[in-house]
Formats: structure tokens, sequence, C-alpha cells
């Protein structure tokens, strides 16, 4: 399949117009230029392994329901299943990390940094954060020597 | 420039070198706006994937799998994430990306800028109506053609991963969008 000439030129033209009429916003360029700061360098990822938004069988659709969302993370030893709840003031955030244990969990988010403690049962609590992306940091408690686990960027 | 190989500069970024992944949001953001754009996405809601998807890309970079494909990873992360912010709205933003914004006017302008003014403004019914038409282009044309519409070109690969096509298929919906664009031109010249 040959490139026609013409076709060429009116591809070009309606770059040029999208150059003018929808440009890359320059905070976008911005905030994708300082992404590369909040990698963790030491950590090892947990990988987003279910979310209700794209997994759409009879099962999910029971246990979601509008504003409410469920996905995973996982790493060879560990799940981290997260419950992003919408309301009025943001994004609420409850989770579990399985098998339990305690933890410090970092929420990672476009207003900074929120600490919060998961509990022996590995359970763990948020609100009212700031919607757009977010990644979870998790720290074993003090005196364990494995690595902190981040988990994959999810926007909320 | 924009045909380079850009796994050396995952490879340097992975090594934490600040300016080459400088160089991969340049190449790439055009890239990603054009699709969020392409999905309808407002732009708060495209400014989110768009950072979303370069956090991911930096938490990822040192696992890569095809450092010279970087370009369809971002590609296929963004759509993925334009998809479950459809699906978190439930709604789509109608038309907003089409709309025409009109540049500023003088009030009172010189003989010389009326001349020069008469023919912007040829120039400018040309963009309007070919903006329009694009507008009016069947879903997956419209959605093609605002893809291609980014700065630099993007590769066909990436093109294809944004649309979730066979990379075999997007030359050929190339030319037949563009020719479906020119019949939506001629209709209303």
């Amino acid at each position: 399949m040959s490139d026609e000439p013409e076709d060429d030129e009116l591809e070009h033209e309606l770059r040029q117009l999208a150059a003018r009429q929808d440009p890359v916003p320059p905070e976008l360029v911005q905030a994708a230029t300082e992404a590369l700061s909040w990698r963790n360098i030491d950590a090892e990822l947990a990988e987003l392994v279910f979310d209700s938004l794209l997994n759409t069988d009879e099962a999910t659709l029971v246990r979601s329901s509008p504003g409410r969302r469920l996905v995973s993370f996982q790493t060879p030893e560990l799940t981290i299943d997260v419950e992003v709840t919408t309301t009025a003031s943001g994004r609420d955030v409850m989770g579990q990390i399985t098998p339990a244990q305690r933890a410090t969990v970092e929420i990672r988010h476009r207003a900074g940094v929120v600490s919060t403690d998961a509990d022996e049962q590995g359970s763990f609590r948020s609100a009212a954060l700031q919607t757009g992306p977010m990644s979870l940091r998790v720290r074993p408690a003090a005196g364990d020597p494995r690595p902190p686990i981040v988990t994959d960027w999810l926007s909320i | 420039m924009a045909d380079e190989d850009p796994g050396w500069l995952v490879t340097a970024a992975a090594g934490g070198d600040q300016a080459a992944w400088h160089a991969l949001v340049e190449r790439f953001s055009g890239l990603i706006w054009a699709i969020t754009r392409s999905y309808r996405l407002s732009r708060a809601d495209a400014a989110d994937v768009s950072q979303t998807t370069w956090l991911r890309l930096a938490e990822h970079i040192d696992k890569i799998e095809n450092a010279d494909r970087v370009g369809a990873w971002l590609a296929t992360a963004t759509r993925r994430e334009c998809l479950q912010s459809i699906r978190a709205k439930a709604r789509t933003v109608p038309i907003e990306d089409m709309t025409w914004f009109d540049a500023d006017r003088d009030d009172d302008p010189t003989e010389a800028e009326v001349l020069r003014a008469e023919s912007e403004r040829e120039e400018e019914h040309r963009a309007r109506l070919l903006w329009q038409a694009v507008g009016r282009l069947p879903t997956r044309c419209r959605q093609l053609i605002r893809i291609l519409m980014a700065e630099p070109p993007p590769r066909y690969a990436e093109v294809a991963a944004a649309l979730d096509l066979p990379v075999g298929s997007i030359g050929p919906t190339r030319a037949r969008c563009l020719q479906r664009l020119r019949r939506e031109l001629g209709e209303c010249i």
C-alpha cells in the first residue's frame, strides 16, 4: 500500500490544524516530565491484575456498583485489594493486604502523599482523596527486611 | 528525529537520565494527547489519563520488553486508561473536541490589514470546514484521523495500538477515511 501524495498533503494540513485548534496543553507536558521523579527504584512493583471497570462479567457486576470500583494488585508474594468509592468530597479508599500483615501504606496522589497504617488484619483506609492518578507504596512493619512494594498507577 | 528508534532513550531514562526522559515526553506527549482527544475525553479527564500513563511508564521503564516499541506500549496504556475513564463516568463528553475557537480579530483594521485579513479569512474558512468535516466522520474514521494528526506523526504500529486494530489495516483505513473526509468537504464547499 503506497501513500498517495494528495493523502500526505491532506494529512499534513490536518496536523497543522490540530496544532492550532487543539494543541497539547503545556501543563500536561510539565506533569509528564516530572513523572520520572515518582519512580521507586528500590521497590517491588505490584501489577494491576483486576479492575472492575474493565472486567464486566456477571460476577463482577454483582460485586461492584456505580461509584464503587474494585481493583487488585499482585506480586508473587502478596495481593492488595482496593475498593475506591466516589463521595462528595473526592475518593475514599479501603484496602486489604493478603496475607494479612501490618504495614505502612502511603497513598501517592495529586495532592501529595497520605500515610495510613494497615492493621494486623491487613486492612487500611483513607478518605477524601483528590481525583487523578493514584498509587500505593506499602512499607513492611519495622524490622521486616523485605523491600517496599509500589502498585501500578491508576486514575481514580 | 521522529523516525529515530526511541529504544536507547528508554534505556537511558531507566538509568535515571532526565534528559532522555524529557526526549521521550517530547516525542510522545502529542500522541497521547491525540489519543485521549480521539476518545473525546474532556481536557480534565485527558490530563488525568496522560499523567497516569506517564507515571505508569516511569514505574515500568526498566521492565519494558521491547524498548523500541515504547510508543506502542504508551498507546496501548493510553487506550486502556481512556476506556476506564469513559466507563468510570459512563458517559462521553459531547463533541467538545471538535468545537471551533475563533481567533481574536481587530475591531478597527487598517487597509493593509483588511487585505491580509481577507486571505486569512479564506484560510480560516477552509480550516473551519475541515475541522467540522472531521467531526462529522464515522467514529472509527474520526478517531483514526485525530490520532494521525499528532505531532510528530505517529507510526502505524502506534496508531494500531491506540485503536486496538491490526497494524496492516491502518494504511488502507487511512486512505479510505481521507477519501471520506474529502467527500464530506466536497459536500459543503
